[in-house]
């Protein structure tokens, strides 16, 4: 079973994300923008466009505006999501290592890379749990709830929870970065593992892979495509709208007022 | 027909009159087969519907955000709800999602209850995409709400008064049925009001050669009749050379608002025939909102020819001749307290705000912003057309105002019951008329240019 989920589904999972995700954009693509809706506020250059995606992006700004006990929650969840994303790569791929580059020892940068991927990992699943709370309690998010919203919230506690455990135990439960390394990598060059190797004696790191792939297989059919919709929305209604120049062909209004234009003859009007 | 198994809904245009607007409606053992068929164009033609219908997180960041939610606590007016009505019949059909594990997502299948429930609830939308504005993606479902009422008007489900208006305009080139005789009868009424209330000559031409052709709304020759006057003094105190062109007395286009296909394309048409008959320069715009998002917005992707005339705004124009010092203006002849409506189709679909401001300030004494205003106005809850007057629809057309009702009395302009709402849009206009009694907000309803035209110094 640890064999099938580490080295045969993430190959699955990899062709149902990598095609699920084409045919949806592609989907999206084959749709025009057949009319102007761009939407305020109107920006006047480019620039100002990529301020507005940038805003949108990284402080989620018009969120931040119309609904803040939302705000708070989803954003702390998503830039935990953001770093322990970062954090998988990096941590992974240097071993903890990657501070040394920052100035600190080798002993340091395991130590913060270990302390900020367990502080991550805690706020997304505060940040998360608080969602999870919001569609039970706040009755305009129940009533917009379907059986897959909450699904999806459950799906990712799992991840985070099994991660977290890892982290937190990680003598007894987890796993350290070299092997996971070696595992990635051969992963890549799609060469088999040895049926002994430390990654299939680890109950929690299967299960964490196991809930991964299930998110990735059904990301494209979900609503975590709001990742791409962000983008490909306010690509349609944040844009550059030029107005035409104001002012009236052939009006002198000094010359109007003058000839004193609208008052009654017997004032001097015409 | 104003309710169906607990819904509200207006009064619908019979058979006849669906065919008066070029529809032959879809009998009740086809509709369903239909609704789908339109369905699946739609969402292959366009893409702000098909985003709204797949990445929504359902975060309900929108529902607080709208006053239909506001004014009723009714789910299905949450936007993301209202987008849902369509969306279920979309993953349903259209998605593998919905057709592998359909009740788990929220998929169901196609029924007339659900073509009642879109009658309904697109109908108490009023276009004014607070909601794109509010969602942290820009998920705009003002664009559902459009596809929604395309489907319902190919199918021949349309209300009374918006096929009557469809109708009118194809008719006479306005939503009230005024021909031309009654256009210049009430234009020549208007001008003697204009000498008898502020001394001065102002004519009103119809169908000149001219520089500039002016679009009123064809609701200021009856309803709002000192805005047509303030745009006439307007005109006369530049010394413009203007007409109004008997063809199209209508600055809106309710083709925007239930069929964007024929309806709105034919008002488009109808407008460049009237600019290339009268040889004009430029087309300036009158108040009303929807109006001028179909004109600023949509012309340029309806037009049927190359569009040769710039098309401005009335009151980019007077910000403009305010701006460089050219109108001379008394604020003191408008003493009352003044709020602003930002009209929902100005600030958030055509980034008319500013040139409001600069407006009112030079026109009267004491102006109080309204909070929030500008991008995140509220509307009014009669956007969109639905001025509803059968009991049912209007008591709904109170709820659908409460928010708005809320915000002027926190202005305070109404404390004296003498102060003034400033609505530069039609059905701004024609929605709050009432429900400022409704509410009792001790104010009175005025257009900008109004207040604009009482302050002009002439001498
Ligand atoms: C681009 C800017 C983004 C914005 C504005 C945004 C906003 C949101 C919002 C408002 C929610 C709803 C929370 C709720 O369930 O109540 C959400 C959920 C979520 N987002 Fe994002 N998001 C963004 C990008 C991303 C990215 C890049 C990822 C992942 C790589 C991501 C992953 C998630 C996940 C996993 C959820 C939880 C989904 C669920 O509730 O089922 N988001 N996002
Ligand atoms: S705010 Fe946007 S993403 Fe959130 S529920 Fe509403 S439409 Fe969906
Ligand atoms: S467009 Fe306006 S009325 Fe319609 S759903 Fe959005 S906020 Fe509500
Ligand atoms: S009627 Fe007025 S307030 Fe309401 S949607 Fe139109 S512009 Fe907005």
């Amino acid at each position: 079973m640890s064999y099938f989920i580490l080295q045969i589904l993430p190959y699955v999972t990899m062709v149902v994300f990598t095609f699920g995700l084409l045919y949806r954009l592609g989907r999206w693509a084959g749709a025009r923008i057949v009319h102007d809706i761009t939407l305020s506020p109107f920006p006047q250059s480019n620039t100002q466009v990529l301020g507005i995606f940038g805003a949108e992006l990284i402080f989620f700004r018009s969120l931040f505006s119309s609904d803040r006990a939302l705000w708070v929650g989803a954003w702390l969840m998503h830039m935990a999501l953001f770093a322990v994303i970062g954090g998988h790569l990096t941590g992974i791929y240097f071993l903890g290592k990657q501070f040394i580059y920052i100035g600190t020892s080798e002993n340091l940068s395991e130590q913060l890379s270990a302390l900020l991927g367990t502080t991550m990992g805690l706020i997304m699943f505060a940040g998360l749990l608080y969602l999870f709370y919001r569609r039970f309690a706040v009755a305009k998010v129940r009533e917009v709830s379907t059986l897959s919203d909450y699904l999806h919230l459950v799906l990712l506690l799992s991840i985070v929870t099994v991660g977290n455990i890892m982290r937190l135990w990680e003598h007894d439960l987890g796993i350290t970065y070299a092997p996971v390394k070696d595992y990635v990598t051969h992963l890549v060059m799609l060469m088999p593992l040895p049926m002994t190797h430390e990654v299939f004696t680890r109950p929690f790191f299967v299960l964490h892979l196991l809930f991964v792939q299930i998110l990735l297989m059904i990301f494209p059919f979900s609503k975590l495509m709001h990742v791409f919709g962000m983008f490909a929305e306010r690509w349609i209604i944040n844009r550059v709208y030029k107005e035409p120049a104001p002012g009236l062909p052939n009006v002198d209004v000094q010359a109007a007022r003058r000839a004193g234009l609208g008052l009654p003859s017997s004032e001097g009007g015409v | 027909m104003p309710k169906y198994k607990d819904m509200v809904q207006p009064v619908r245009a019979t058979d006849e009159e669906m065919r008066h607007i070029h529809i032959d409606p879809v009998p009740d053992d086809e509709k369903c087969e239909k609704a789908l068929q339109y369905l699946d164009e739609m969402r292959k033609k366009f893409r702000s519907f098909v985003l709204a219908m797949e990445s929504c997180v359902k975060c309900g960041a929108c529902a607080e955000n709208c006053h239909t939610y506001l004014g009723t606590k009714d789910p299905n007016n949450i936007p993301t709800n209202r987008a849902e009505l369509i969306r279920k019949i979309y993953k349903r059909y259209f998605t593998l999602e919905g057709r592998w594990f359909g009740k788990l997502v929220g998929a169901e299948d196609i029924s007339l209850d659900i073509i009642e429930q879109w009658y309904s609830y697109f109908y108490q939308c009023s276009e004014c995409r607070r909601c794109a504005r509010a969602c942290p993606f820009g998920i705009d479902t003002c664009e559902v709400t459009f596809v929604g009422r395309q489907i319902l008007h190919w199918l021949g489900i349309v209300p009374k008064l918006h096929a009557h208006v469809g109708a009118a305009m194809e008719r006479v080139g306005n939503h009230t049925n005024l021909p031309k005789p009654g256009i210049v009868d009430t234009l020549e009424f208007l001008s003697e009001e204009i000498m008898d209330e502020f001394g001065v000559e102002v004519p009103f031409p119809v169908d000149q050669p001219a520089e500039i052709m002016y679009i009123p709304s064809s609701a200021d020759f009856l309803l709002n009749p000192y805005t047509l006057m303030g745009a006439g003094m307007f005109f006369t105190y530049i010394g413009a050379s203007w007409t109004i062109p008997s063809t199209v007395t209508e600055a809106g286009n309710f083709g925007l608002l239930f069929d964007q296909m024929f309806t709105q394309r034919h008002n488009v048409t109808r407008l460049l025939d009237a600019a290339q008959k009268l040889g004009v320069k430029k087309i300036v715009w009158g108040e009303c909102g929807h109006g001028w998002r179909a004109a600023k917005m949509y012309i340029p992707t309806l037009a049927d020819r190359p569009v040769r005339w710039p098309i401005t705004h009335l009151h980019d124009e007077i910000a403009y001749y305010i701006r460089t010092n050219q109108l001379k203006l008394d604020p003191a002849k408008n003493p009352k307290p003044v709020t602003l409506h930002d009209p929902c189709n100005y600030a958030r679909a055509c980034d008319l705000i500013e040139n409001l401001r600069t407006v009112i300030r030079a026109s009267v004494v004491d102006f109080r912003e309204m909070t929030p205003n500008r991008e995140w106005t509220f509307c009014c809850g009669g956007g969109s057309g639905i001025l509803f007057d059968d009991p049912e629809m209007y008591q709904r057309r109170i709820q659908l105002s409460a928010k708005k009702a809320e915000l002027v009395r926190a202005t305070g302009v109404g404390a004296n019951g003498d102060g003034i709402l400033c609505a530069p849009c039609s059905i701004c206009k024609a929605q709050l008329y009432p429900m400022v009694e409704e509410h009792k907000l001790g104010v009175e309803v005025k257009g900008l240019v109004d207040l604009l035209g009482r302050a002009l110094v002439w001498k």
